[in-house]
């Protein structure tokens, strides 16, 4: 079986020989080629050939498009976005300064002609050609009610969302749910067949569960309404969200659900059941102190609680440049140890 | 009774409802209370009932965290300026976020509740060099050094938190200057403050602001 009908098995429950195996390498690309981020995250091509290599090495799953955090920011106008020699990139500018911005803030006509969409659809149409029958290719697309945090920041944002007036909130959300349909749209017709979902605002680490249910759910159903959600996974960025599993089932209909570390991974599992696909993912900011027995044993740990009745995944959040390649072995040899089926 | 309007006002934080906390406050002003009361039996207890809870309960949210630390620092600020005479502050914290980092966010919940608390904050804002974190808490006579870092390398980078460690060991600072750290990162591995020279964590902002006092008290005791 390719890589991809064993994720589809595990999704629909059909027999397979191992758990699928996401290894989410998004930074290390630029080590591998030897370049700095910044020279590797302009070049689609680069960031490509990283995947594929690091694809052939270490011999998971999953292909990542290019990503960055910043990069949708990007898209909407940022000017400035900080690379750093040893971790993930950052955006260094707001698009909105201050609340006056948003009347003026625009979100473009057709975001693939932005010169910043080039690079993604130069990864992605290697990447399809490549392993497109073959493998998952993840791409990850901001929430709309998370995007404005990439915009004016979080603390600002927060502040709007939680204590501003609330036309002017709604407003913004409506231009990020704009920007977020292109977006999808765009990442499904260049190649990308795995979305994550990045919604920290729809996890209850972040805001209480009647907010959730009140303001964030309705525009997350704005989001995904118009295309569906079978290829979509439920990720508020590695924040716990256990208790609206059900919630998520219900009113979204998404199915794949990506476990924080520091949630209860055996209540998840419970919770989903059958119904849909657990992602159980290791602490990777744990791996860059551990060693390659500690690394192998939360491996097994996870996988012993997932693997049971199917429907499972095992994967990380983003590797941390930090983490040891030995680490990032060993967890990869482990999860197809632990992972047989048969 | 205050009580009551110290219930009311737990309830408005807690259901993140700002403008019904000011209410509470304003309510509370015009039967008569003092803005020390308002300070001192009603804002810091809310503070302190919020730190109670979420030792009980680590999964309350942020952005009740959040808006705890807005409305204490806000009410806090309207209040001083009526008070009798200045309140005496506890102590001084330099706080920023580690060099590379422009995150603000959880900086900002720990200052709002140092600043209720009767903290003097010096903040130093985002993208924060080591050197200066040292200089400035030289300059001011401050306690404690408070580093955010919302990211794995602002977290454990040469650059950061590992270099103010090396400075303090360097001028012989660490007995007056504690280093106190916080963020995401953090919260992933509870162990990962010794390893970039911490004194002490806090997994939310508004523990941070319990975990800097205590760092405070210890370095004047």
């Amino acid at each position: 079986m390719t890589p991809l009908e064993i994720l589809a098995a595990a999704i629909n429950g059909d027999p397979a020989p191992r758990i699928p195996i996401f290894c989410n390498l998004l930074d290390q690309g630029a080590r591998e080629l030897n370049m700095h981020s910044q020279d590797y995250f302009a070049r689609g091509e680069c960031v490509a050939e990283a995947q594929l290599r690091m694809l052939k090495r270490f011999g998971h799953d999953n292909a990542w498009s290019l990503h960055y955090v910043g990069k949708e920011a990007e898209l909407l106008g940022c000017q400035k976005i900080l690379f750093a020699d040893d971790g993930v990139p950052n955006v260094e500018d707001f698009v909105i300064k201050n609340w006056d911005d948003i009347a003026k803030f625009e979100v473009p006509t057709d975001i693939t002609q932005h010169q910043a969409w080039q690079a993604i659809d130069d990864c992605l149409s290697i990447l399809r050609a490549e392993i497109g029958q073959t493998h998952a290719i993840c791409a990850y697309v901001t929430a709309s009610t998370t995007l404005p945090a990439l915009l004016m920041g979080m603390d600002n944002w927060m502040e709007l969302f939680l204590t501003g007036p609330v036309d002017l909130r709604d407003e913004l959300l409506r231009k990020c749910v704009d920007f977020f349909h292109q977006h999808i749209n765009a990442l499904r017709a260049a190649g990308a067949n795995v979305l994550i979902y990045s919604t920290p605002f729809g996890s209850p680490y972040l805001v209480g569960n009647k907010i959730i249910e009140q303001i964030v759910l309705p525009w997350m159903k704005l989001d995904l309404q118009p295309g569906g959600v079978d290829d979509v996974v439920y990720y508020c960025g590695m924040a716990p969200f256990n208790g609206v599993i059900d919630l998520v089932f219900d009113q979204l209909g998404i199915t794949s659900h990506y476990i924080s570390p520091l949630a209860d991974l055996a209540e998840a599992k419970r919770l989903i059941n059958t119904r849909g696909l657990t992602c159980g993912v290791i602490d990777d900011i744990k791996m860059i102190h551990w060693t390659e027995a500690e690394t192998k044993a939360e491996v097994k740990r996870i996988v012993e609680i997932g693997k049971q009745g199917g429907h499972f995944l095992f994967g990380n959040g983003v590797m941390p440049l930090a983490v040891p390649e030995v680490n990032i072995k060993a967890m990869i040899t482990a999860a197809f140890e632990y992972g047989q089926l048969t | 009774m205050l009580s009551r309007y110290v219930q009311a006002y737990n309830e408005a934080v807690f259901e993140t409802d700002k403008q019904a906390a000011l209410a509470v406050v304003d309510g509370a002003l015009q039967d008569g209370y003092s803005p020390e009361d308002i300070v001192f039996n009603l804002v810091i207890p809310a503070v302190e009932a919020m730190m109670a809870r979420i030792e009980q309960d680590p999964d309350s949210n942020l952005a009740q965290h959040f808006m705890t630390a807005q409305i204490a620092s806000e009410v806090t600020e309207r209040m001083l300026e009526k008070f009798a005479s200045p309140p005496e502050a506890i102590g001084k914290v330099v706080i920023g976020a580690a060099y590379g980092d422009l995150h603000s966010l959880g900086k900002r919940i720990v200052i709002g509740c140092l600043k209720s608390l009767m903290v003097d904050v010096i903040d130093l804002g985002i993208n924060i060099r080591a050197e200066q974190f040292v200089d400035r808490a030289v300059e001011n006579g401050a306690q404690v050094i408070a580093i955010s870092a919302m990211m794995v390398h602002t977290a454990t980078g040469e650059n950061g938190s590992i270099k103010v460690r090396a400075l303090l060991k360097e001028r012989g600072l660490e007995d007056k200057i504690k280093l106190a750290v916080g963020g995401a990162p953090y919260r992933f591995d509870p162990e990962l403050y010794k390893k970039v020279g911490g004194d002490a964590w806090a997994p939310d902002g508004v523990t941070a602001a319990k975990v800097i006092i205590q760092l405070i008290k210890e370095v004047n005791a």
